[in-house]
């Protein structure tokens, strides 16, 4: 290196690079913990940071690595600490009861699906249980549960740990215990996190010396780090020499605001609809059998409505905001058709349940609600709604997820114009140009339709499902007029333009995921809903 | 809705027609149904029915049923439901059964030789009806016998379950009816079919023969068709009239439709039903709907010529009388579905196919508009981005751990707000058994994920929360039980993170829409002492900030400082 190339980068050094510089002038090799030890006033996440630039220059040099496993409790262990892994818990009930059958431990609340089978699975797979008449399940030799004894122990201690436990000092079997059941990458279940934490020892470069001399010199002359107004001031910065900076340097990472990406997608869906001439429409998270249902026509035995597959609210509540004569004319309707023309379900219709409270399981509950209080005619209506439904949380199905739905109401509304409105959403929304429509089954509209449309990038797709609004919804709630209640599912389309395969990612809880998202849609430069 | 498994080469002599998958899918829009699986090696296909009216087409029969129609534009003759049919066979229904199941249906099916598929089609249908339509037996269920094996007249009683025994189907032993509920599978399986009745019902023939315990099992003596068998006593027992009647009426047919010939059993009950004492099963129950010309073009938007609506129902399955613009249209009696007749109407779209409507765009003007707390919501999400923070988007359902244990709500004064939380009566799961009361958890629960996402970390939620309005359960009159609001949470997590860099982006936050706020303390358990306050606009309170109270974090296993605000965006 020349003379020039070593006095530019003297000069460039930054105050912290000095400060560890310094230290390696009587040294030929130092830990970081060893140059902190020797000054006190560098913090560890300076010297990281003065380290990194030195390496980059080349002033310094890793001489030696030690790289060691640090192990601690993922979220899942910490609670299998307090209550127990999975198999130790089904093999205190088995041992309580006797014998137990397996669907009985399926029944279990307080465990995950995936937590259930594999645990069952295990306990077949190791010996300990037999299987016995009507598929019971009785404990025969408990020697055998050695292995998720120990396990259980090794997750017990972790948890009294404050820091993660260097690895290498566990005895082996806990060791390959840990081994067993730690998280890998990619996956959200593991019972043990285990980092690791590199230990390095640096030593000078053959350009330390003469660097080292050079900046010794340069320091006696005064170097401005940063101007301030006080030296604008007073103009004393002429006589003084600006310190260089290695612009080469990486910055630290920033990272700025955005809206979520799912959001984003959602927000498209919403001016597209306003500008087609759509106004929102709310309702709430929690609603009435009333609205949700009866009122929608679906009739009270309806399978749909049972303890399985809808979500009731604890206690006992009722909506007592909804009027008697509202009720009457719905209930009328449910048991010989009221007014409405049709000879209606034939069955005692009860007007306790019907106040009922539940979960909102589908968005066309705001569409009734909207009808119920009075629609302008004509109308359009939308609303983005959170529904839940009875189902096992897994990669297509999560707890609670968004409909998009509404109606369009007024004298020119029929068939016809129902096919037309559809046609405009294949061309708005998924960007479709050729559609199918298929004769569809909805409780609540006839004629009903199914869409099927050529989406550009996912080809075939049922794109959602419409109908008019039976006479038996509208006649009651005083409307009048035809009305066609239309509803997207837009999910897959979000997926693909999010690029995830798992719904449960839409609502991930994951920020690095989140923001890594966003850079790879900017990257592209593309429009989330395809729609540019 | 009820999917099905057809053996393709069954179908295909059912269709009358060869088929491919293309020519199914097109076939099944008549029916609205779709094709989930075409296998033509294995000859099967699956095949889902949406229609969960009708379930006359949860068969290979009932599917080719209307098909057929719809090709030769006029409907099988069933001639077995011909009132002058009389019937020297007799099923006495007593007064007792009414407490339990009351209704019973039959008839019998001669002529036709069961071989393995069709064996396998009629469990199938059996099934079907029982689970979707007759809801898990509860309401129709079915049973098939061997015709040679019955005296009639057969009863339909009520009796003690200790001391009537018969040996059940999958069995070799006799059993009492009371331990066929506790040892067989069936027994087992069904036993909410009886709705906790002391005493059993059964059928049982002139020779005091047991036929079955209906729903749960036949006799395996009576009671088990095989291969080979040509004649069948059909029954079908349930708790809807109409629906056992309807049940036996599509068996009948679909029997019928397989070469069968139906000869009818006369039901004599002790009570004057609906339908008569002295009823000749299968029985046409069906009733005319009325409708005019004008209501085909009111609801399809298009006139329709009377020979046209003429023609495409009686493609479908209705018998049609005319006069002047008037329709009298009476359903087949295996469909009970027609409720208004909108019902017609579409059934005549559907046969003559929805792309020969012209879809026409509606040309009235309406104003589109957002609801105002969404305008004010898109506006402070812009808002937040600006001020450098991300955005979150959480599920609203959470467990007890994360809603209330992890935020030290256990501590919390019960009348606050948030401590009404929601809870759900029927959790399918502990981890998503509440509705949030509160975004606060939301954003912890990401932060608590995302130790390892470079800081700081500066992120917030707009969405919505539920709340009880009163204090624990109750009924109020007049008044929201629950609440749904739409709020806004942020989040700023970092080695340095402090009150005052939060409440800086509050007070800018206010300021954009030239609001103010001010705030007073207050001791909350998920936040410091001192450090933490109730935020106010005007007069009423809005929301919350402060910084996290450490055991908080600790439970959310997060290991940086943090400090939050949330706002309830309507009262803004």
């Amino acid at each position: 290196m020349n003379d020039d190339v070593l006095t530019k980068l003297a000069e460039s050094l930054h105050p912290l690079e000095k400060k560890v510089l310094v230290q390696f002038s009587d040294q030929d090799k130092l830990t970081e913990d060893a140059i902190l030890e020797r000054d006190a006033s560098l913090q560890a996440s300076q010297l990281s940071m003065a380290l990194g630039w030195l390496l980059t220059k080349e002033i310094v040099k890793v001489v030696e690595e030690k790289v060691e496993a640090l192990v601690s409790l993922t979220p899942t262990g910490a609670a299998y600490a307090k209550e127990k892994i999975p198999l130790l818990r089904m093999v205190e009930e088995i041992k309580s009861k006797g014998q137990v059958p397996i669907r009985e431990l399926q029944k279990r609340t307080d465990m995950e699906p995936e937590e259930k089978s594999s645990a069952i699975g295990a306990l077949k797979a190791c010996g300990a249980v037999v299987i016995v008449s009507g598929g019971q399940l009785e404990l025969t030799d408990r020697s055998k549960l050695s292995e998720f004894e120990s396990l259980q122990r090794v997750i017990e201690q972790l948890s009294k740990m404050e820091d993660a436990v260097p690895l290498a000092t566990l005895p082996p079997e806990d060791q390959a215990a840990i081994e067993a059941h730690h998280r890998k990458r990619g996956k959200a279940k593991g019972i043990f996190r285990v980092d690791e934490r590199a230990h390095r020892t640096y030593a000078p470069t053959d350009d330390f010396g003469p660097i080292y001399q050079k900046m010794m010199a340069v320091g006696s002359v005064e170097e401005i780090g940063g101007l301030t107004p006080e030296m604008l001031k007073e103009g004393n910065w002429r006589e003084k020499q600006f310190r260089k900076y290695n612009i080469q340097l990486l910055p630290p990472r920033i990272t700025g605001g955005r809206k979520h990406p799912y959001k984003r997608f959602l927000d498209q869906v919403k001016s597209k609809f306003v500008s087609m001439g759509f106004s929102e429409m709310r309702g709430p998270l929690v609603e009435s059998e009333f609205w949700d249902m009866d009122a929608l026509y679906m009739p009270q035995f309806h399978p749909a409505r049972e303890i399985h597959d809808v979500y009731f609210v604890k206690g006992d509540l009722q909506d007592q905001t909804i009027s008697k004569e509202t009720i009457d004319r719905v209930a009328a309707t449910h048991q010989n058709g009221g007014k409405s023309g049709s000879r209606g379900w034939r069955y005692p219709f009860d007007v306790e349940r019907t106040r009922r409270l539940i979960l909102r399981s589908q968005g066309t509950s705001v569409s009734a609600r909207t009808l119920g209080e009075g629609a302008n005619i004509p109308g359009k209506y939308f609303s983005i709604a959170r529904c839940f439904r009875y189902d096992q949380v897994d990669a297509t199905h999560a707890p609670d997820f968004f409909q998009v739905e509404g109606i369009v109401l007024g004298p020119e509304i029929h068939f016809r114009t129902l096919l037309g409105l559809l046609t405009l959403f294949a061309k708005e929304v998924a960007r479709a140009e050729e559609i199918k429509f298929l004769p569809a089954y909805f409780p609540f509209t006839e004629p009903s339709v199914e869409m099927h449309v050529r989406h550009p990038k996912l080809g075939w797709m049922e794109l959602g499902g419409a109908g008019l609004f039976r006479p038996e919804v509208t006649e009651p709630l005083g409307v009048n007029v035809p009305v066609i209640a239309w509803g997207l599912g837009l999910d897959r389309m979000a997926m693909v333009a999010l690029e995830i395969s798992d719904i449960r990612d839409l609502f991930s809880s994951d920020l690095g995921l989140i923001r890594e998202k966003q850079t790879v849609l900017e990257k592209r430069g593309e429009a989330i809903n395809a729609d540019d | 809705m009820p999917t099905i498994e057809v053996t393709i080469s069954d179908f295909e002599s059912l269709l009358e027609e060869k088929i491919d998958q293309d020519r199914l899918e097109l076939l099944l829009e008549q029916v609205k149904g779709e094709v989930k699986e075409f296998l033509p090696a294995q000859d099967i296909a699956k095949v889902e029915l949406n229609d969960t009216n009708r379930p006359d087409l949860w068969s290979p029969e009932g599917i080719a049923r209307q098909i057929r129609l719809k090709k030769s534009k006029a409907g099988t003759p069933y001639p077995f439901f011909d009132p002058k049919n009389k019937s020297d066979r007799e099923v006495i229904v007593s007064k007792e059964v009414a407490k339990v199941r009351p209704y019973l249906a039959a008839c019998i099916a001669r002529g036709m030789v069961i071989t393995e598929p069709i064996l396998e089609q009629l469990i199938q249908v059996q099934e079907k009806l029982a689970d979707s339509f007759g809801r898990k037996r509860k309401t129709v269920s079915i049973g098939l016998y061997r015709l040679q094996k019955i005296s009639f007249p057969v009863r339909y009683d009520l009796v003690d379950p200790e001391t009537t025994r018969f040996v059940p189907l999958g069995f070799n032993e006799s059993m009492s009816l009371k331990e066929i509920i506790a040892r067989h599978p069936k027994g087992m399986a069904h036993a909410d079919t009886l709705f906790g009745a002391t005493q059993y019902p059964i059928l049982i023939d002139a020779k005091e023969e047991i036929l079955s315990f209906p729903p749960i099992i036949n006799s395996r003596e009576v009671g088990e068709v095989k291969v080979g068998d040509t004649e069948l006593f059909v029954e079908v027992t349930g708790t809807d009239m109409r629906m056992v009647m309807l049940a036996l009426n599509i068996f009948a047919c679909n029997l019928a439709d397989r070469g069968a010939a139906i000869e009818p059993v006369s039901i004599r009950y002790s009570n004057l039903t609906d339908y008569g004492k002295d009823i000749r099963m299968p029985y046409d129950f069906s009733s005319s709907i009325d409708l005019n010309l004008d209501a085909f073009e009111k609801v399809l938007g298009e006139a329709v010529k009377m020979e046209e609506a003429v023609a495409e129902l009686s493609a479908y399955g209705y018998t049609v009388q005319t006069k002047g613009k008037s329709l009298k249209v009476t359903a087949p009696p295996y469909r009970d579905d027609t409720m208004h007749p909108i019902d017609v109407i579409e059934d005549f779209a559907i046969c003559r196919g929805y792309g020969s409507f012209k879809p026409e765009m509606p040309s009235t003007f309406t104003v589109g508009a957002l609801s105002r707390v969404e305008s004010l919501s898109d506006f402070l999400r812009d808002a937040m981005v600006g001020f450098g923070f991300q955005e979150i988007v959480s599920n609203i359902l959470g467990s007890r751990q994360d809603f209330i244990e992890n935020m030290k709500l256990t501590a919390l004064d019960k009348t606050r707000p948030e401590a009404k939380i929601v809870e759900i009566g029927n959790p399918m799961n502990e981890r998503f058994s509440l509705l949030r009361s509160s975004l606060l958890p939301s954003l912890l629960r990401v932060e608590g994920a995302s130790s390892k996402a470079f800081y700081p970390h500066r992120v917030f939620e707009v969405g919505e929360i539920a709340r009880l309005t009163s204090p624990g359960p109750g009924k109020r009159k007049a008044e929201e039980a629950t609440t749904t609001s739409i709020h806004l949470a942020a989040l700023i997590a970092h080695p340095n993170a402090t009150f005052s860099e939060l409440h800086a982006v509050l007070e800018a936050l206010f300021l954009s829409f030239s609001g103010r706020c001010r705030l007073e303390s207050i001791i909350h358990p998920s936040f410091i002492q001192g450090r933490s306050g109730n935020i106010f606009s005007e007069k009423e309170e809005v929301g919350l900030i402060g910084e996290l109270d450490p055991e908080v974090l600790t439970r959310w296993q997060i290991g940086m400082p943090c400090v939050s605000f949330e706002i309830e965006i309507e009262k803004l």
